[in-house]
């Protein structure tokens, strides 16, 4: 699974981010890299630092915001760990 | 405020856009000697009900994209239990109504992968994160809606 090691590291250390809700998470591997205001800047600076390698970018949110499709689709649903 | 105007097919407010490889990563694949996917013009409906963007899978290979982000989804499919969908970066471009109105363009932004072109006859949902950046006006007695950006 994609990202998979990255959501752990968010998951992991989502307790001590907690008090930066509405920040973008840039995370790699098992570091949250850094902590950036728009979604843009923490993706450029994940691509800058970390090139083709995989990265998360996450906006940290204690209570996970759900996206909501009213139209039936069927999305690539990647797998509960 | 330049804007345009098309009919409301019977599919909805349906209309063509770009989908292409994000800024942020177009200037990684340059340094490293890759080259960059071109934009592919896809069919897109706009979805006042959908709070981010969607795109096919089919699209998403095709450009070559690996996720930089999940997210959970509720949608009829998934029944009361949200799921992890992929979120991938991308640039998404709008042509103008004619060559003098500026394309609507964002640089770098997230769309889910969500399988939306069998039988559906569109690639995308444009969902609320896009018209956020517009003004929407759904004119159904003229069958008419029309974009200002």
């Amino acid at each position: 699974m994609a990202l998979e090691k990255e959501l752990e590291t968010y998951k992991k250390k989502l307790p001590e981010l907690a008090g930066s809700e509405g920040k973008f998470a840039l995370v790699h591997g098992d570091e949250v890299v850094e902590l950036f205001n728009t979604y843009e800047d923490a993706l450029k600076e994940g691509y800058a630092k970390f090139k083709l390698d995989p990265f998360l970018v996450k906006q940290i949110t204690v209570l996970e915001q759900i996206q909501y499709i009213t139209r039936f689709v069927a999305p690539s649903i990647v797998p509960a760990t | 405020m330049p804007h345009f105007t098309l009919p409301i097919t019977p599919a909805g407010p349906v209309m063509a856009l770009y989908i292409g490889v994000s800024q942020a990563k177009r200037g990684v694949l340059t340094a490293a000697g890759l080259s960059i996917p071109p934009p592919i013009l896809i069919k897109g409906l706009v979805d006042t009900g959908a709070s981010g963007t969607c795109v096919d899978p089919a699209h998403i290979q095709q450009l070559g994209l690996t996720p930089t982000g999940t997210v959970p989804v509720l949608t009829p499919s998934t029944g009361a239990t949200p799921h992890s969908a992929n979120q991938y970066d991308v640039s998404i471009f709008i042509p103008g109504a004619t060559q003098n109105h500026p394309v609507f363009s964002l640089q770098n932004v997230a769309v889910l992968e969500s399988h939306l072109t069998a039988g559906q006859g569109i690639d995308a949902l444009i969902g609320r994160d896009i018209l956020a950046h517009c003004l929407l006006n759904y004119d159904g007695a003229s069958g008419l809606f029309t974009i200002a950006y």
